[in-house]
């Protein structure tokens, strides 16, 4: 399997002198992962997620994506790099007064003028491709309701169907099921993950239930206070590994 | 215990403390009062001519000439009334447009530069709003002449301070999370602001145009005492004619607009939220 994602001695400080939330990170991400990264709160995993596509700027090391140096893109290229990862949130991130098709159609801006950005005229392969995507994940009855209508998993596969819009190479799942109960968690998990299999696309989840990760990713990287604890298969993550991670700082 | 028990220490302290309280309450209303008859005193009694007012008959007939209502002036009301009407509309489209510039650079988080265009920002919405709508109208007429475009733009400009104020602080409030949704599928600056940014602002971007043009319509019935156009010219040539009645008549006019101007934005108001 070849490598989508390679992430090398990856280092940030939000300021100059603020302390350092990520000390070095390696790891890669091959082409038919599903990976979890566990940690607990304060870690730094929605930091490092969000250095993948650059939400966050990192301080130094280097990320390699789909053959991209990603920290060297300038304006234009970086956002034609984002085109290629779809992100998914914690807190779903829809616009709440657009409507569900507009908020998956907003998938496609990084394709679309700003003409017809303007007058959200979308082209007609997007519209079809976006009720193809709405009925995959559920939501054919509400494609002209406003986002805010919905309830917390229903607006999370509007997320999912947004994320797949852009026909990514990579999905960025951070803390997707966090907001939601047990039971629709384990929906959504099981629908973005059957999602990403069917369509090959390789993920990096960012998620704090252990059980989850172990249920449905083949992969975990266990990370706390901004160093890399664990690297492995799910298969061979141990009770010990998980004391390791999830360890009380020892004064 | 019986409640004739004489009172303890504790008690005569707090009594001590509620007469100290009446004190300064009495204190307080004594140097109000004074200070009010020392104004009254210096700004009615000494600075009016009492002797041009006459008896209390001379000044009921001043207002009564008021009152006889000049209708033959009804045919001349129609069109100021109008350009009143159009200025306000006008006034508050352009100025509109002028604050999205203005807000855009005042408001901290989306501001192109922090140290020299937000500043700029927000000086230019205390200058729009420091100068009264009279004096931009001068400042418009000696610009491009008398009508209603010095009108227009004097409404305009007075317009910005508000309109722009409300839309930066509504900018610096939205929820960051659909912003970075929207950068997140590569969109550019544009399509942040229009898809992340103005769907959380306009309700209140919307609420705050429609109570300025409600304003707005106040401040153009006065455009003309300047020459800008409007009824006020028609009031301004009444009064200097001393065509009392006609006076009212352009006052009446001007109360029915403001009227019509409440009641659409009360509805619109309702609409939009």
């Amino acid at each position: 399997m070849t490598s989508v994602l390679s992430v090398k001695d990856l280092r940030v400080r939000y300021a100059a002198k603020g302390p350092e939330i990520l000390k070095g990170i390696n790891f890669d991400v091959l082409s038919d992962d599903f990976m979890a990264m566990i940690g607990p709160s304060g870690a730094g995993k929605s930091t490092l997620i969000r250095c993948i596509n650059r939400l966050v700027e990192p301080t130094s090391g280097s990320i390699n994506l789909l053959g991209k140096d990603v920290i060297a893109l300038k304006t234009r290229a970086l956002r034609e790099l984002r085109r290629d990862v779809g992100m998914i949130f914690q807190e779903f991130n829809l616009i709440n007064r657009m409507s569900v098709m507009d908020n998956v159609l907003s998938g496609r801006l990084g394709y679309t003028g700003n003409l017809r950005s303007l007058f959200r005229h979308f082209p007609k392969k997007d519209i079809d491709q976006a009720l193809y995507f709405l009925d995959r994940v559920g939501l054919s009855d509400h494609i002209n309701k406003r986002a805010d209508e919905l309830s917390g998993g229903q607006r999370q596969r509007v997320g999912i169907a947004r994320a797949l819009m852009q026909q990514p190479k990579l999905l960025l799942l951070d803390e997707p099921t966090s907001a939601l109960d047990p039971k629709i968690s384990r929906e959504v998990m099981a629908l973005i993950r059957g999602i990403a299999q069917e369509l090959g696309v390789p993920a990096v989840c960012n998620i704090h239930d252990v059980q989850l990760a172990k249920e449905f990713c083949n992969r975990i990287i266990g990370l706390q206070d901004g160093i890399k604890k664990f690297d492995g298969e799910t298969s061979t993550l141990r009770d010990s590994d998980l004391e390791d991670i999830y360890a009380m700082e020892v004064l | 215990m019986s409640i004739t028990q004489p009172h303890s220490d504790a008690f005569t302290g707090q009594i001590d403390m509620r007469r100290n309280r009446h004190l300064k309450m009495a204190l307080g209303w004594g140097m109000f009062i004074l200070f009010a008859t020392w104004c009254v005193n210096g700004t009615i009694i000494a600075d009016t001519d009492w002797s041009r007012i006459g008896g209390r008959n001379g000044v009921l007939a001043s207002v009564g000439r008021y009152i006889s209502l000049d209708l033959g002036l009804l045919s001349e009301l129609i069109i100021p009334t109008i350009e009143t009407f159009m200025m306000a509309c006008v006034g508050t489209v352009l100025g509109c447009f002028f604050s999205l510039p203005v807000a855009w650079l005042g408001a901290a988080n989306v501001t192109p530069s922090k140290h020299i265009l937000y500043p700029l920002g927000r000086f230019l919405m205390v200058v729009s709003r420091s100068v009264h709508e009279i004096v931009w109208a001068l400042i418009f007429v000696s610009a491009v002449g008398l009508g209603a475009l010095p009108g227009i733009l004097a409404i305009a400009m007075r317009s910005v301070g508000f309109i722009s104020k409300i839309t930066a602080e509504a900018i610096e409030n939205i929820d960051a999370k659909p912003v970075e949704a929207v950068r997140a599928v590569g969109g550019n600056n544009f399509q942040v602001m229009y898809y992340g940014i103005l769907p959380q602002i306009y309700p209140v971007v919307l609420a705050t145009v429609i109570f300025e043009w409600d304003i707005n319509i106040r401040r153009s019935a006065v455009m003309g005492l300047v020459g800008a156009g409007g009824l006020g010219l028609l009031f301004f040539r009444q009064m200097n004619s001393f065509n009392y009645g006609g006076v009212t008549m352009v006052i009446l006019a001007i109360l029915m607009l403001i009227v019509l101007g409440e009641v659409i934005s009360h509805y619109l108001r309702k609409a939009v939220i």
